[in-house]
């Protein structure tokens, strides 16, 4: 844990805990872990958060049991995921964590068609027999993550010390826009393009019309933040609620002012239209100097179009997903490039699509550095020996490969969006997979395991340790 | 990181540069695109109580042609000394290997001269010039003369430039479309180089070693071997002779002596060596 406790210190194996039976009908599960202070540099949550240990964990030993009983990494999967591989929902499992749903064996299918996962082991074949200095690894993962932080009473039992709820507050101004407050804090998440839209959506407004205010408890004072991939399956969705009630306060003062009853008119493109009579319409955006003006209001009824939700979700969030990394280890020096790498994530419905793939790209990018290139390195009095970024090495877009993703759509019954999350799946998936590569290309080694980040130097040496014990 | 006093003057020839050093004497050193200088003065790992600035000298950044040889001004940029068509047609692994430095950044602004006099191990433009045999011109207080890059290197990040002198020139052999190589090893592409070798064969062959010890090497027993009609394989054993690789994060000296003789191998079969 390092010299003190950070933030969530000792929460993020917690995290990861209830997954290390991953996306697999496991009947029966426990989980210790122990917790060292060291007098090292603390630890605290990093993009993934505890789930990264867990996926690499039960994604590293299924690549072993598949060697063991002797069948194809895929197949050991597809044999063993929880619900045959087809759909389920609400599914109890041995950690006791009820996932919201999943349908797994469909999406690997999709991540295997997309790497031409035959082509690639036909590839891995011919390398084999012509003794190839530049030996082809496949990996995959098919990881869970748990996400969606979180339902406040799960927190108490993780004693977290603050809710999991989200808040939102959406305004319909006087001058016919939106104007939303949100207590999640996007730093770069792209939670004002992702949020107009769904408030564009539920108000039949242009994502244009919609100014997203965030960050400042002078403004938004009520919220927990974006962290633990929650920000749309608890944020956004509190939005998309508050919308639905603003609609319901302008249909009262549609109907008032229609002369209709509330319950005949309907709401689409942004207006309300009396079924039947077409001339008989007002748009939502002119409800809103309506309900500021407060002239011709129901009896009763408040001034002005403002509602807001705080949202508590029922249950987290498990996105899942199937990588497909593949390495190429020059074996005379120990060197791994990474060739090409397939994702296929399901995180339920999509907002914005170009969003969620820039979040597995970055997510990807940061789980290989861990399995490639980045350490925190020691000496024996704890000194940091590589402390800046000349030694620490975060890769550059000149050592990645072009990513190529994929995505499945399995709607979460956690939330009425049918959201999960997807701003840590990259990691969470990335490093079990290219580091099952770098194994499956040194197989015929007999090697079976790597240390990350398997530098070309711990490579080439595991290399040299297997053919010196193989001719002793 | 706060680099210890100094003062600046600010040279617009190399004249003046020259004289500049002479009144400063050995406290002061010559500032060009302060890649490798700036770096070790934030570490206070130098401390020059002078620095004299010839970034903004003019007469000193020029590719010409010398008949058999490229003169090339020291102020020439890496992106310069990559792009520039002479160099490029008559001195390919020059061009090549400055190309591989750093990233464009860097590129943008370290120098020629400036990688040379600082004379790192690791660095890979004094590699390229020993395989291709360059001379480099200094300009002191009693003129300019010229010195072989082969005897330029004495110590760990020491040459034989006097504190009075200036790199204004190197000349760099013609080889033309003759056969060359530079394998340089490292874990991503802005790094220097864990071991590196460049190679160049022009009638006869030139062969040096990046980070294979405390100053760029000639790789003289691997030039020997194949001059004694060694093949390819057998030559790169004999890459290890006279080295002292560093042992660091990236590998310990016997991984650095391996990567030298497999580096090595490839050089010479690409450099046209059977």
């Amino acid at each position: 844990m390092g010299a003190y406790l950070m933030l969530i210190t000792p929460g993020v194996p917690l995290l990861g805990s209830f997954l290390y039976t991953g996306v697999y009908d496991v009947p029966n599960f426990g989980f210790s872990c122990d917790g060292w202070f060291t007098n090292l540099t603390p630890t605290d949550a990093y993009r993934g958060a505890g789930r990264p240990e867990a996926s690499y964990a039960i994604e590293r030993a299924m690549d072993l049991l598949a060697n063991a009983v002797g069948v194809g990494p895929d197949e050991i999967r597809r044999r063993n995921y929880l619900a045959g591989g087809g759909e389920f929902q609400d599914l109890e499992t041995a950690s006791t964590l009820v996932f919201d749903s999943g349908n797994y064996a469909p999406n690997l299918d999709a991540a295997l068609a997309l790497s031409n996962y035959d082509e690639l082991k036909a590839e891995q074949a011919r390398r084999r027999e012509a003794g190839d200095d530049r030996q082809l690894g496949i990996g995959l993962c098919t990881y869970v993550e748990i996400c969606g932080l979180a339902p406040s009473r799960a927190l108490a039992g993780l004693n977290y010390g603050a809710g999991g709820w989200e808040h939102a507050l959406v305004r319909m101004l006087p001058t016919g826009k939106v104007e939303v407050v949100t207590g999640s804090s996007p730093h770069g998440q792209g939670h004002e393009t992702s949020w107009s839209m769904i408030v564009a959506d539920k108000l039949g407004v242009d994502p244009a019309d919609v100014t997203v205010l965030h960050s400042d408890t002078a403004v938004s004072p009520l919220g927990l933040d974006t962290y633990g991939s929650r920000s749309l399956a608890v944020g956004g969705v509190a939005l998309s609620m508050a919308c639905d009630k603003v609609v319901d306060k302008a249909r009262l003062i549609a109907a008032h002012q229609l002369e209709a009853n509330p319950d005949d008119l309907e709401f689409a493109a942004g207006a309300f239209t009396v079924k039947g009579s077409p001339d008989k319409t007002v748009p939502i955006a002119a409800l809103g100097f309506e309900a500021f003006t407060a002239h011709n209001l129901p009896d009763g009824m408040e001034p002005n179009l403002q509602e807001q939700v705080t949202f508590d979700p029922p249950n987290f969030a498990f996105p899942f997903g199937s990588h497909v990394a593949v390495v190429e280890v020059e074996t005379s020096t120990g060197h791994v490039e990474l060739l090409n790498y397939f994702a296929v994530d399901d995180c339920g419905n999509q907002v914005n699509p170009l969003i969620v793939e820039g979040q597995v790209h970055g997510g990807i990018v940061q789980g290989v550095a861990q399995a490639l290139w980045e350490s925190a390195e020691y000496d024996e009095d704890g000194n940091c020996k590589n402390p800046s970024m000349l030694d620490y090495l975060v890769p550059s877009a000149a050592e990645m490969p072009s990513m190529e993703l994929g995505f499945t759509t399995t709607p979460s019954t956690s939330n009425p969006l049918g959201v999960k999350g997807v701003g840590e799946a990259g990691t969470i998936g990335s490093a079990a997979a290219v580091i099952n590569a770098v194994c499956d290309a040194l197989s015929p080694y007999g090697i079976t395991d790597m240390e990350m980040p398997a530098t070309p130097h711990r490579v080439w040496s595991a290399i040299q340790q297997a053919q010196n014990g193989a001719s002793a | 990181m706060i680099p210890a006093p100094f003062e600046l003057v600010t040279a617009n020839s190399a004249v003046e540069a020259v004289a500049a050093l002479a009144e400063h004497g050995d406290e002061a050193k010559l500032l060009a695109g302060g890649h490798s200088l700036i770096p070790l003065m934030r570490f206070r790992l130098a401390a020059p109580t002078v620095l004299v600035d010839i970034g903004g000298v003019k007469d000193l950044s020029y590719v010409n042609d010398g008949g058999d040889h490229l003169a090339i001004g020291a102020l020439c940029t890496h992106a310069q000394v990559s792009s520039a068509s002479a160099i490029v047609a008559d001195a390919p692994l020059l061009a090549h290997v400055a190309g591989q430095i750093g990233d464009p950044q860097v590129r943008h602004k370290g120098t020629l001269g400036g990688s040379i006099a600082h004379g790192d191990p690791a660095s890979d433009l004094p590699a390229a010039l020993l395989a291709l045999g360059a001379t480099v011109v200094v300009d002191g207080p009693n003129g300019s003369r010229e010195i072989p890059v082969r005897e330029l290197f004495t110590g760990f990040l020491e040459t034989a430039i006097g504190a009075d002198e200036l790199v204004s020139e190197v000349r760099v052999p013609k080889t033309g479309s003759a056969p060359w190589s530079f394998q340089k090893f490292n874990r991503r592409a802005q790094d220097w180089a864990i071991v590196g070798v460049a190679a160049v064969n022009n009638g006869s062959l030139g062969v040096s070693l990046i980070n294979m010890g405390p100053k760029p090497l000639v790789a003289a027993g691997v030039e020997a071997a194949v001059a004694g009609g060694a093949s390819a394989a057998d030559a790169a054993s004999a890459a290890t002779e006279g080295t002292d690789p560093p042992s660091d994060l990236n590998g310990d000296a016997e991984y650095r002596n391996h990567l030298a003789r497999v580096l090595t191998e490839r050089a010479l079969s690409e450099a046209g060596v059977a």
